[in-house]
């Protein structure tokens, strides 16, 4: 099969898949084989799009195209759909599916105890997400991609609200919804103008700047950077498999992707490009240090993805590609296996919460090991993956000369290890807590998936070079400065971490006044009061033009069509004299027409 | 040229035209609001005629022969309705007949 | 010479009993002026070399309508109790159409432009003209006064036997 067929796989097949869970509800409810059947297509997907990056052309290649002219009008198509397969495109069709399947099998596991219509509606929207990611990443224009975003997005709404009997799931989905489609009034803006200046959605056209920051403003609420990453943490409420396909390693990955597809629009615009890094280093700083204080494990990982987020777009914004694209990809491989384990210790002791751990080493020895191989990794150990790519970003921002993101990205640097080595202390070290007493380790339908994860999470950093070279981009890795500061900042973040959370101790867990503050949540209070009074009043005028103003013109007819009525009835006087008026007034116009005006 | 032209006559025809005018409009009962409408009639006669002197060709007196008769017919269809009217309503008052109104 | 005071006395005659019969209150009055004003006419079209015109107006008009109206006043009094002929009313509206008219018709007149001959018409043109050229219409009239007749009678018979 041709690598673009293959690459059409996790297209066509996951939506057969999804077609067949949401029409055939008989099959639905059967739970565990629609469940089966979901994972078994992932899986396939996951194969083909192997096989597919095996064949995809490489850079300086001319990439393959499969599409289908869309809306033509007078011989000139709207915009071409379909599937472009080059590069970029097929490395992240792997990382994609790859996380897809671990995470479907994973589920097989960790959602046995629900309800069995349940489970096949969670498979169905699986399935969906599969289609909508793979769809934005074999996208061929920026207008696709949009489509595929949004779509991507209603499925997070659907996996977010799984457990919709909980009022607090159905209030983060709707959140979530919220503020991303706040900032992609940014995105679908920066589509359009791309469209009126260019002609056309292709993200190789020469645009404008403000192209380059309307598209931006979308990146800021996919990847939940600072200040729109408020619905990340809220999106935790979602099944922890949930968390770490789409709101760890896949969907938030998405901005950045985007950043990285439309790279010639981006490249063209320094300015835009120089927010981002900052940008991406104050939501870096911000969100590790609201991690430390956070107690539930879900949610300590959900600000450290957000911490990461903010990497890969500071990387991004210092001028080069490679880092921030580099560090998605190895992002994506660790942290899903830091929520997959995170899940894992969580259906052991049955809460999400840190006091409710604690001692689980002894006892969940392979969800232990590989949680804790994850943290390295998410902490840079040398030799490790995260370490490659994070040390890659770190160089690139010190090229491009930008030393202000630079140096909140080292502090964020040292802030990721500590917060990582207190959660690994709490959780598994020291004394149990009652709930942990009875701890026991996953099932292997579980462990297999991570242990799957946890290879990649090692050594793709080693394949940083030939990676690299499928981009035709420039890759020398080389011991600096700015990488030993880093690796000793990071080193001595954990050895902060290990001494004051301790082999044992749980006291001492938070850190004084950044809990308090933290906790009051003054991203969300400032977004309410942003929206009561600025949003609502303009909605509110808004809607008067349209009661008023819209609706207003056309009932002006209808009532300008009943006044003339009304009006006219006056002449039916119903008498015969008057209507004899008339007829001599009608017959002395016509004879006045006649006279004075035709002279025929 | 000696006697009333041709501009005399039809000025004369269009004085009592407008008279019979005058009176269609003017009139509360029936009965003389159709005798006023024969004065009008009388004077478009009147000026066909003229126009059949002035012009030499009977065309003007053959049609004003044909009015004449097309509007007895009228009169006598006219004057059994006003009976009929007369009848049911008891006068003829022209107001009265109101049931048209919109 | 004698054109102008026949055409005057004639024209006033007649004008003159126009005005009388829009303004008589009685009815029996206003149809015996509408007589004097037929036959007021009858003359003028004597003056217009219309002799026969004339004959045919006296005999149709002052002698049929003017009968025909006597009778339709006299029914309808008995019918309908008193019918008063009634005033004018609206004078005020209907000037303006009336003078309007009389304007129009006065610029007409001095537009000028009609073909002018001086043969007079004699009875036997007409008459060829009536029974050749107009044989169509002849006979369509004869239909159309049948169909007045036979409706006059059906509308004013009395439901009753």
């Amino acid at each position: 099969m041709t690598p673009l067929l293959l690459a059409a796989v996790p297209v066509v097949l996951p939506f057969a898949c999804f077609l067949l869970l949401g029409v055939v509800w008989p099959l639905r409810h059967t739970g565990r084989p629609a469940a089966l059947l979901s994972s078994l297509v992932a899986v396939v997907s996951f194969l083909a799009a192997l096989f597919a990056w095996e064949g995809a052309p490489g850079a300086g290649e001319p990439a393959l195209t499969l599409t289908q002219a869309w809306l033509v009008h007078e011989g000139v198509p709207l915009a071409e759909v379909g599937l472009r397969l080059d590069a970029v495109s097929a490395s992240m069709l792997v990382v994609v599916t790859f996380v897809a399947a671990c995470v479907q099998v994973y589920s097989l596991g960790y959602m046995a105890d629900e309800p069995r219509p349940a489970l096949g509606r969670y498979y169905a929207w699986h399935s969906l997400f599969v289609v909508a990611m793979s769809g934005l990443v074999l996208a061929p224009n920026l207008l696709q991609l949009l489509a595929a975003w949004e779509l991507v997005g209603l499925c997070s709404y659907l996996l977010i609200g799984y457990y919709w009997t909980r009022p607090s799931a159905g209030k983060a989905a709707v959140k979530a919804v919220w503020v991303t489609r706040f900032a992609d009034i940014g995105l679908m803006s920066g589509v359009v103008l791309l469209y009126a200046q260019t002609g056309s959605f292709d993200w190789s056209a020469e645009a404008s700047p403000w192209v380059a920051a309307l598209l931006f403003c979308g990146v800021m609420g996919k990847s939940a950077q600072v200040p729109l990453h408020v619905w990340l943490p809220d999106a935790m409420e979602g099944p922890t498999p949930v968390s770490a396909l789409l709101h760890a390693a896949t969907m938030v990955a998405a901005g950045v992707y985007l950043v990285v597809r439309a790279w010639p629009i981006f490249a063209a615009a320094p300015d835009v490009l120089l927010v981002m890094a900052w940008v991406g280093g104050v939501t870096a700083v911000v969100a590790a240090v609201t991690a430390t204080v956070q107690t539930d494990i879900k949610k300590v990982l959900a600000y450290s993805t957000c911490s990461q987020l903010g990497y890969m777009v500071a990387g991004l914004g210092s001028g080069e590609m490679l880092g921030g694209y580099f560090h998605l990809t190895t992002h994506a491989f660790f942290k899903a296996l830091l929520f997959l384990a995170a899940g894992s210790i969580i259906h052991a002791v049955h809460s999400n919460e840190l006091k409710d751990m604690g001692g689980l080493w002894s006892r969940t020895r392979f969800t232990g090991a590989l949680f804790i191989l994850g943290s390295l990794a998410l902490a840079g150990l040398p030799g490790l993956a995260g370490f490659f790519s994070k040390d890659l970003i770190l160089e690139e921002l010190f090229h491009a000369g930008l030393y202000g993101p630079l140096a909140l990205c080292l502090v964020a640097a040292a802030l990721t290890p500590f917060y990582m080595a207190r959660v690994v202390c709490m959780a598994f070290f020291g004394r149990p807590s009652p709930g942990a007493e009875h701890a026991h380790e996953s099932p292997s339908v579980m462990l297999a998936p991570m242990m799957l994860l946890a290879v990649p999470a090692v050594v793709a950093g080693y394949g940083g070079y030939t990676f690299a070279l499928s981009l035709g981009l420039d890759y020398h890795f080389a011991l600096t400065p700015v990488g030993i500061a880093a690796t000793a900042l990071g080193l001595g973040g954990i050895a902060v971490g290990v001494a004051r959370y301790g082999f044992g101790r749980l006291e001492g867990i938070d850190l004084p006044g950044v809990a308090r503050f933290v906790r009051s949540g003054p991203m969300d209070a400032a977004w309410t009061a942003g929206w009561r009074s600025v949003f609502l009043p303009v909605a509110g005028v808004v809607g008067w033009v349209d009661r008023y103003v819209v609706d207003g013109l056309v009932n002006l007819f209808g009532w300008g069509a009943l006044v003339l009525g009304d009006g006219l009835r006056g002449l039916q006087t119903g008498r015969v004299r008057d209507y004899l008026y008339a007829v001599a007034v009608g017959a002395v116009v016509l004879a006045a027409w006649g006279v004075v005006g035709g002279a025929s | 040229m000696s006697g009333p032209g041709l501009e005399a006559w039809l000025g004369l025809a269009g004085v009592m035209f407008a008279i019979g005018l005058y009176g269609v409009l003017t009139r509360r009962n029936l009965l003389a609001i159709v005798v006023s409408v024969e004065l009008m009639a009388n004077a478009a006669n009147v000026n066909l005629v003229a126009f059949s002197k002035f012009g030499g060709h009977p065309s003007g007196q053959a049609t004003a022969l044909f009015a004449l008769a097309l509007t007895v017919a009228e009169v006598v269809v006219g004057l059994a309705l006003i009976i009929l009217v007369a009848r049911s309503r008891k006068d003829l008052h022209a107001d009265g007949l109101q049931e048209l109104k919109g | 010479m004698s054109d102008w005071f026949m055409f005057s006395l004639l024209g006033l005659v007649t004008v003159g009993a126009s005005v009388q019969v829009v303004r008589a209150t009685d009815l029996v009055h206003v149809v015996l002026w509408l007589a004097l004003s037929l036959v007021g006419t009858a003359g003028l079209y004597v003056l217009l070399d219309a002799g026969f015109l004339a004959a045919i107006q006296l005999l149709l008009y002052t002698g049929g309508v003017i009968t025909l109206m006597l009778f339709a006043v006299m029914l309808a009094r008995r019918d309908g109790g008193a019918v008063p002929a009634g005033g004018s009313a609206g004078t005020l509206r209907v000037l303006p159409v009336v003078i309007s008219l009389l304007v129009l018709v006065v610029l007409a007149i001095l537009g000028g432009g009609a073909k002018l001959g001086t043969a007079p018409v004699t009875p036997q043109q007409l008459g060829a003209t009536v029974m050749d050229d107009l044989m169509l219409p002849f006979e369509a009239l004869s239909a159309l006064l049948t169909a007045a007749m036979v409706g006059a009678i059906v509308l004013s018979r009395r439901k009753d036997a």
